[in-house]
């Protein structure tokens, strides 16, 4: 009797986060599912198991070439941004003295606070033909005219990795910073080159770390609308930009749902791509 | 080669700070457009945002949903991982893995799902601040619930189980062994969701009506124009943030060494 | 179990502000952004002693949706493009206008558009602001005589210094202009001339921008030309960089208007009539034209008595009469043709 109290006690206290996440995140997400099988006949709506949104997405050259476009973008800005994040949180991790670490990682991490919205926004004036980085250029007479930066899928990239390099060190560090530093040791004395116990000792248990950031990269990064709006030039359009066109303009909500279940479907994929070594529960 | 990492790591402070320094510089700017040549210092474009009632009224907004989503999710968070760890369970790993997966998710999923759901099954819910909160407790229950049953050690075990054989019931023990004990976890995770909230954009977007929370305003004054506001309101919610990040840090972090 | 019920707590008033009611003295508006400027508002706000509520939206078929999954009563007023509020009519959810709301003779004629307010003879809203969707240009950058002519305005010439506004209506009206082809007239069979037009365009433009990028690339060079740009882009920069103009074309641009109506289950039609009647009277139509978001002519010619000499200048009030001669209104589509012609411009930009 007493394990079933105990039981029973559980429950009550773990229900009202399940009933939450029951409510509000597992149903929203199946009648977006159904959403996503009706279709739109003139503007009334007709439930039922059409394929027609899933058609017109292999039909409609736009549509696909978003998919297209948002997977090169995200990959891109994952790995760039790892690429960025590993060696500044090596740094701070094993060079900046001890008493400096907190601080270091503090400033690396600060500008992370800024309005979403906004940073995005000053990474536009910042590209700009006059803003900061040409102006640098030009007087370092590295560039004979301005360039283009802003409103191009290279203003998207910086605007995405400023961004993730951020977190991604965030989480890298927080990794390395439990390796023992023993392990280190003991390969070095051992005779490894600085590279093999990097290779062999230092990243095989780092990798949990640097996965679980990419693929919080990953979701965050395909999912998101703002940045390749503000920056972008609307010269390519990716899937959250798509979606956004179809609720706004058209009210098309059975396209919208069904591109939000393709969005979906990419994440899946990257997540059984890393599941190996993701550790979610332990951000 | 010694000074390689130097180099790296001056390079990167350039970058991380290259659009926030512009920001913040061109937010004292004296003309109308936040690009160079720099006139100024001026600070008419604090005065014109302190005096804009519709952006002070989403300040509000913001500082509502936030506080009120995050404490949702911080005690949702905690019961939830209290359950899971101190008591046997069936199905522990498949309720864990529910709890986390919001986490998975883009925020646009999340929000038009909420949209849709709203929209056709009304449940007496509509377009509403409330609604956006519903959100964000979505995304940041997980984060709550992970961070607080990560924290559950052996140590509050033994208190624990110390309390209860002298007599104390479950809600006692909790109160005041696990809550205490737990406190800096549970204040991060606070601290954590606030923040997200604070910034979040597209479920707010999607879900609000009249009232809207500031990154959503922000995102309306900046398809009406280019402005310095922008950046002054940008370089004061920058500010806000901070502020709030070195309070956790000194709080939380501070004690530890 | 105190958690449990504090954590109840919390959430059940997280859903009371969800549902809060509403005061008696309320008016739901479902508008564009340049009604949200409060030298708008609480003029009517201080003098009906009411508080407006203001959401703003971005297309048309948003704004039905949202209407039709309201409760009646939800939505007093509407803000709407002039070209749609047939669509509005025939969803049934505009009430009709009292005669008294409509001082139509006071507007400049040519945007009183009784086919467009009035679909079957009855009045269901009434133009309050227009303007033209046509050339933003630098002055000082580009040959001004260029500008006069659409087909020179994206020939290779300008190649890389066009950024086309993000609105696919007036800018294949535009496009369908340049091919001689009246806005009026646009079909199906028209849709390949102007796909190649906007193609040729596309691929000479920088970027595809909303107002705020096209604005940044204006004012910091990133584009010297802004095709579907007009007055309500370049209003607000040119008292900084007054080279910022904008021009109406030989071949004529697109005439932008929009309406205002009453919504058919209005729990206060008399207040939202009211409402209707401030927006067109000359205050209203004055504060509407130079409204913080973006400037446009207001359709009551008596606004004119309210607005200073430079306000007029920059509206070129003079030049009125001769700009509407030249301008065509904005493609009509049905609504087939008018997904065709979202297609259209989704795959050109993509290309």
């Amino acid at each position: 009797m007493s394990l079933s109290r105990d039981t029973l006690r559980g429950w009550g206290f773990t229900a009202p986060a399940l009933i939450w996440t029951l409510a509000f995140f597992v149903v929203p997400f199946l009648v977006m599912a159904a959403m996503s099988l009706a279709t739109l006949e003139g503007r009334t709506l007709v439930w039922g198991l059409h394929a027609d949104n899933y058609r017109e997405l292999l039909e409609k050259r736009y549509l696909w070439r978003a998919v297209v476009v948002s997977l090169q973008i995200t990959l891109t800005v994952t790995a760039v941004s790892v690429a960025l994040a590993y060696p500044l949180a090596w740094i701070i991790a094993f060079r900046v003295p001890k008493r400096w670490q907190r601080l270091a990682l503090l400033l690396a991490i600060l500008p992370f606070w800024t309005s979403y919205v906004v940073r995005s926004y000053a990474w536009l004036t910042v590209l700009s033909k006059e803003g900061v980085v040409n102006q640098v250029l030009l007087s370092l007479h590295l560039i004979a005219e301005p360039i283009t930066l802003a409103n191009t899928r290279f203003a998207t990239v910086t605007g995405f990795v400023h961004f993730f390099t951020m977190l991604l060190t965030l989480t890298i560090f927080a990794n390395l910073i439990q390796l023992p530093p023993n392990y280190r040791r003991a390969a070095m004395d051992l005779g490894a080159s600085a590279f093999q116990t990097f290779r062999h000792v230092v990243l095989p248990l780092t990798l949990p770390g640097i996965v679980t950031g990419a693929f919080l990269t990953f979701v965050l990064c395909i999912g998101d609308y703002i940045t390749p709006q503000i920056l972008g030039g609307n010269t390519e359009l990716t899937v959250p930009q798509v979606i956004m066109v179809q609720l706004g303009r058209r009210a098309d909500f059975p396209l919208a749902a069904a591109l939000a279940i393709v969005l979906m479907g990419l994440v899946t994929l990257a997540y059984l791509a890393c599941a190996r070594w993701l550790r979610l529960d332990r951000i | 080669m010694k000074a390689l990492p130097w180099i790296f790591l001056a390079a990167m402070g350039v970058f991380i700070y290259l659009p926030v320094g512009a920001l913040v510089l061109f937010s004292f700017q004296g003309g109308t457009l936040p690009v160079p040549p720099f006139n100024g210092p001026s600070f008419q474009w604090y005065a014109d945002i302190l005096g804009d009632r519709d952006l002070m009224a989403a300040l509000g907004h913001s500082m509502l949903v936030g506080l009120g989503s995050s404490a949702v999710a911080t005690l949702l968070g905690f019961t939830a991982a209290y359950g899971l760890a101190r008591h046997h369970l069936p199905g522990t790993t498949l309720m864990r893995a529910m709890l986390i997966a919001p986490l998975c998710v883009s925020y646009l999923i999340i929000g038009l799902g909420l949209l849709i759901m709203v929209q056709r099954l009304g449940l007496g819910l509509g377009l509403s601040l409330g609604t956006a909160g519903i959100g964000h407790v979505v995304i940041n229950l997980p984060l709550c619930f992970s961070i607080i049953y990560a924290s559950m050690g052996a140590q509050q075990l033994s208190a624990e189980r110390a309390a209860r054989d002298l007599g104390a019931t479950e809600a006692k023990v909790v109160l005041l062994i696990t809550v205490p004990m737990l406190l800096p976890a549970i204040a991060a995770a606070f601290f954590l969701s606030f923040t997200l909230s604070w910034d979040e954009f597209i479920i707010s977007f999607l879900l609000t009506r009249f009232d809207v929370t500031l990154p959503v305003e922000i995102w309306s004054m900046l398809r009406s124009g280019l402005s310095p506001r922008l950046n002054a309101i940008g370089s004061l919610v920058f500010l806000v943030s901070v502020v709030v990040v070195l309070a956790m840090e000194t709080l939380l972090f501070g004690k530890r060494k | 179990m105190k958690k449990l019920t504090k954590a109840l707590l919390a959430g059940t008033a997280l859903t009371a502000l969800t549902t809060g009611a509403q005061a008696a003295d309320e008016l739901n508006a479902l508008v564009w952004c340049d009604h949200t400027d409060p030298a708008l508002i609480q003029p009517f706000e201080a003098a009906h002693d009411v508080k407006v509520n203001l959401r703003e939206y971005e297309g048309t078929g948003a704004a039905l949706a949202l209407l039709e999954q309201s409760r009646p009563g939800d939505w007093d007023v509407l803000v709407i493009d002039g070209i749609d509020v047939f669509r509005a009519v025939e969803a049934g959810i505009l009430a009709p206008l009292p005669e008294e709301a409509l001082p139509e003779d006071d507007f400049f004629p040519q945007v009183v558009l009784k086919a467009n307010n009035a679909p079957d003879g009855t009045a269901y809203a009434v133009t309050e602001k227009f303007g033209y969707n046509t050339i933003s240009y630098n002055a000082d950058k580009v040959d001004e005589a260029d500008m006069q002519d659409l087909s020179t305005v994206w020939s290779d010439k300008y190649a890389g210094k066009i950024s086309i506004y993000d609105y696919y209506m007036p800018v294949m009206g535009l496009a369908a202009m340049a091919d001689g082809i009246a806005t009026a007239d646009i079909t199906a069979d028209s849709l390949e001339s102007i796909g190649k037009t906007l193609s040729t365009m596309r691929s000479h433009a920088i970027s595809v921008a909303d107002v705020v990028s096209a604005q940044t690339a204006l004012a910091t060079g990133e584009a010297d030309i802004v095709v579907g740009g007009g007055e309500w882009l370049t209003a607000v920069l040119q008292a900084e960089q007054p080279e910022l103009t904008w021009t109406i074309p030989d071949q004529g641009a697109v005439v932008w208007t929009q309406s205002i109506g009453v919504l058919a289950g209005s729990e206060k039609p008399d207040l939202a009539v009211e409402f209707v009647k401030y927006i067109t009277s000359p205050e209203g139509q004055a504060r509407l034209a130079t409204s913080s978001c973006f400037w446009g002519m207001p359709a009551n010619k008596l606004a004119a008595d309210h607005l200073t000499p430079e306000q007029k200048e920059i509206l070129r009030w003079d030049n009125q009469e001769d700009y509407l001669a030249k301008a065509q209104l904005y493609p009509a589509p049905d609504m087939d043709l008018d997904i065709e012609m979202q297609d259209l411009w989704l795959e050109t930009l993509s290309q």
